[in-house]
């Protein structure tokens, strides 16, 4: 699912970061069990949870005993995911947890841990205590009116976003400044940030805010500590102020007008996570359905589900959203716009337009199919496939070239050695191509490549 | 020793849409590549080249370009729906 897969690189972001940082981040609970949910995969998790009770460290042979050895490509992956996050030390054919890490994630799982490190509930009432409704609307009002602003759409001044906003937008080179006027308007990038559903979109800002705070000299294993922590809360507590590092704090503003968390003032000590903020760091596979909530919790009834399509190309959308409307428009050529009904075909040039713009087709397929009217719901497919079908025939039509970024690897010294790390670049699923004659191999990742190779020349010493 | 070098590998579709005759893909590549554009890194083989990352963008545009001036677009279909619309 694209989806799926745009989130994934949000972590993959996260891979990149120095040991020293993953360390510290391993200090706090609510962390190491974000990271062990939604960073490991299956296997990497059984490997992790073997560990964790045993004082003494385990062979790496015992461990692989429990792969069939059909599956070696599952296990090399599950091995390099937790050396890649430093959770593992590796002594004479052994792996041992790291230790901060083994006691954190224990606190998680078992209780313990100083008090508020999962977030510290306030033990006063809110005398005006806010809903989840509540909290969903104020989520999508405030996350709308972002990308309302996005696409240019007249916003009203109160619910215009905060230069906070703005400026990470520009930031993250979704949206730039006009030579022209001083306006800002919405780059590819951003186009393609508009298809994609609610929970990566929040990813994706997010991880540009981390970046952009490191240059204003804030403390990333801070922000990270508060973003994984705002995972495992519960929506509809209110939470106290009173645990949060003065980074946090100052944070929490910049949340509050991404919808993430709602304060009633600036100057209230308690604050509520939004739908947006328990979802992050929910696991993978369940990464669609809180999706699905948030979407089916943030569109009221009337607007959930919209979008006719029928075999001939037309598309007749029931909605008045100036933001649906210029999302269709993104792909979509409009006929006719009525009161509650907007009409329109998708044609070559339409598609085209939105392909150059650097919109995929699976983003315009996915988008359609999410918002598709409960009438067209009943239908298996939900979508006409020839629409669906042509859409792609489209896009492969523009795409007679096909680049896949990654590292080339030449000048290998022996034949064994350019097998070995063929065979290894292959179980782990990173191999794009190889040359057995010419000893040279493309990969779309190289830093588990580097390590191996570096590994093979120290053993051969 | 063992070198990693950064960039984009490249493939295509060959004929398809296009003649025969036309020039092949990498050869238009090649084409661009020699008038100062400076988009090939490495040599792969008939059907795959190594690009610097940033290029890509610029390259896929005029390789479509060359393209479109071969290939006609069939546009008599949009046209005559045109008109119930």
């Amino acid at each position: 699912m694209a989806a799926t897969a745009q989130s994934m690189r949000g972590f993959e972001h996260l891979e990149g970061l120095p040991e020293a940082v993953f360390k510290r981040l391993y200090q706090q609970p609510a962390t190491a069990l974000a990271i062990f949910r939604r960073m490991l995969p299956n296997l990497g998790k059984t490997f992790v949870m073997a560990m964790l009770f045993n004082p003494d460290p385990i062979p790496i042979s015992s461990l692989e005993a429990w792969v069939h050895p059909n599956k070696n490509s599952l296990k090399e992956e599950a091995f390099a995911k937790l050396r890649q996050l430093h959770l593992v030390t590796e002594r004479q054919g052994t792996f041992a947890l790291d230790p901060t890490f083994k006691v954190e994630l224990k606190k998680a799982l078992t209780g313990g841990g100083p008090p508020g490190c999962f977030g510290l509930p306030c033990d006063t009432d809110d005398k005006k205590k806010v809903d989840v409704s509540f909290l969903d609307k104020y989520a999508t009002e405030q996350w709308e009116s972002i990308l309302h602003f996005m696409v240019g759409n007249e916003v009203p001044s109160s619910r215009r976003p905060s230069e906070g906003v703005v400026r990470l937008l520009l930031h993250g080179k979704l949206m730039e400044k006009a030579r022209s006027s001083q306006e800002t308007i919405i780059t590819q990038l951003g186009f393609s940030f508009l298809l994609q559903e609610v929970n990566s979109q929040v990813w994706t800002l997010l991880l540009l805010y981390l970046d952009m705070a490191e240059q204003l000299r804030m403390d990333p294993v801070d922000i990270l500590h508060f973003l994984f922590l705002l995972g495992s809360l519960e929506l509809g507590q209110d939470y106290d102020m009173k645990s949060l590092t003065p980074t946090q704090k100052g944070m929490l503003e910049d949340l509050r007008d991404y919808g993430i968390v709602y304060q009633r003032k600036s100057s209230s000590r308690r604050f509520y996570p939004t739908r947006l903020a328990t979802a992050l760091t929910s696991e993978v596979r369940a990464l669609s359905s809180p999706a699905t909530t948030m979407r089916n919790a943030i569109s009221q009834s009337d607007e959930n589900g919209f979008l006719i399509v029928e075999t001939n190309y037309r598309m007749y959308a029931y909605t008045n959203s100036p933001l649906q409307i210029a999302v269709l428009n993104l792909f979509a050529r409009l006929i006719s716009r009525f009161p509650n009904l907007v009409t329109a075909r998708i044609t070559r040039e339409s598609i085209r337009l939105a392909i150059n713009k650097g919109i995929t087709a699976e983003q315009i397929i996915d988008y359609m199919t999410a918002n598709a009217h409960p009438q067209l719901r009943k239908n298996t497919p939900i979508l006409p496939p020839t629409v669906v079908d042509q859409i792609r025939l489209w896009q492969i039509e523009g795409e007679r070239m096909k680049a896949t970024h990654g590292y080339l690897f030449k000048e290998f010294t022996s034949n064994s050695e350019f097998n070995a790390v063929c065979k290894y670049a292959n179980d782990i699923g990173v191999l794009v191509w190889a040359d057995k004659p010419k000893m040279m191999l493309f990969v779309s990742k190289h830093e588990q490549i580097a390590d191996y190779i570096r590994k093979r020349v120290q053993s051969n010493k | 020793m063992v070198r990693a070098v950064k960039g984009s590998l490249v493939t295509w579709v060959e004929g398809g849409l296009t003649d025969r005759s036309d020039p092949s893909i990498k050869a238009i590549i090649l084409d661009l590549d020699s008038r100062s554009h400076d988009f090939v890194v490495e040599d792969l083989d008939d059907s795959h080249l190594i690009i610097k990352d940033t290029k890509v963008p610029e390259l896929k545009r005029l390789l479509e370009e060359r393209l479109n001036e071969h290939t006609k677009v069939d546009t008599l279909e949009e046209e005559e729906e045109e008109e119930d619309d």
